[in-house]
């Protein structure tokens, strides 16, 4: 009996010894998923800043053909892909990078691409540029100073950050459009980062909304005779 | 889980070279503009080129190195 009783309990011990390590091991393959997801994303943001070759691409009409008809494709692509990895026909555990909550609705990847899409297509370069710049680097400067500075001082960072985008595009533009646009573009980048909404997610935000705060400022003044647009800062090739 | 893991680095290790290298070679293509459009024929039309250039090459290192760094600490993981 006696001999039974202490084979149970070396038995329930070893088991404990066994749960601890395996969740000590379990615990440092998520963190280290954790840690590279987290710099994977912060990259594949920088990395949307060289859409801006789209605006040196020669200016010839089946360029400019090709330069509505891929962007369309390539988006039309990533909605196809969602909308099979949200009906359960491609395995979620493909997708490298997503946040928990992306598990039911659409990955922000695809914010992103439409919010490129319509800025490529609808707005003029000098609007769109910026906003781009936005959600390629005030965003993860956002996301990687929250951790070290706190809120407050990261979306300080990320105001000047989008504020200095603003400047380099609008550079040519009379002072006070500068520092209207600067300050009214920043704001609205500012914003749509900050404020999170249920389903449109703040990489669609980060772009859209400086961009129509921005389209409205210049059709209101355009409808007082006044074209505030500098000229076009990337030239084609 | 480990399954997971080897299939993140995968993945990574296939989008890596392009994170990486499409950027650079976008900033090489606006610098080569400027210098040539603006900076041989002294326009000034060009400088937002450079500037773009910089921007990019800049923003983009200061994120690529902690992404090498954490690939290469998870490869020695594994």
């Amino acid at each position: 009996m006696l001999f039974s009783e202490m084979n149970a309990k070396d038995t329930l011990k070893t088991t404990k010894q066994k749960m601890a390590k395996y969740q000590a091991e379990f615990l440092e393959q998520i963190n280290a998923i954790e840690v590279d997801a987290h710099w994977f994303r912060r990259v594949f943001h920088t990395f949307a800043a060289s859409f801006l070759f789209y605006y040196l691409l020669p200016d010839e009409e089946w360029i400019n053909v090709i330069k509505i008809i891929v962007p369309i494709i390539i988006v039309f692509c990533m909605v196809v892909i969602e909308y099979r990895r949200l009906r359960g026909s491609l395995d979620h555990q493909r997708f490298f990078g997503l946040r928990s909550y992306e598990k039911k609705q659409p990955a922000s990847y695809l914010y992103f691409g439409i919010a490129v899409l319509l800025l490529f297509l609808l707005f003029p370069q000098q609007i769109a540029i910026p906003c781009i710049l936005c959600a390629s680097f005030t965003d993860p400067i956002i996301g990687e100073t929250r951790y070290h500075l706190g809120k407050k001082k990261a979306y300080a960072i990320g105001f000047i950050m989008s504020l200095l985008f603003f400047l380099i595009t609008w550079y040519r533009a009379d002072w006070w459009i500068l520092i209207l646009v600067s300050l009214v573009g920043a704001a609205g980048a500012l914003i749509g980062e900050t404020k999170k909404l249920r389903f449109v997610d703040d990489d669609f935000m980060i772009q859209m909304l400086p961009a129509l705060l921005l389209l409205l400022l210049w059709q209101g003044f355009m409808a007082f005779g006044v074209n505030i647009l500098p000229p076009t800062i990337i030239l084609p090739i | 889980m480990v399954t997971i893991q080897r299939l993140l680095l995968r993945l990574e290790f296939w989008f890596a070279p392009l994170l990486l290298l499409v950027p650079i070679i976008v900033s090489v293509v606006f610098l080569l503009e400027w210098y040539t459009k603006g900076f041989i024929n002294g326009s000034s039309e060009y400088d937002s080129e450079l500037l773009f250039s910089l921007l990019l090459i800049v923003g983009n290192l200061v994120f690529d190195i902690p992404f090498v760094r954490s690939i290469r600490t998870l490869k020695k993981k594994q």
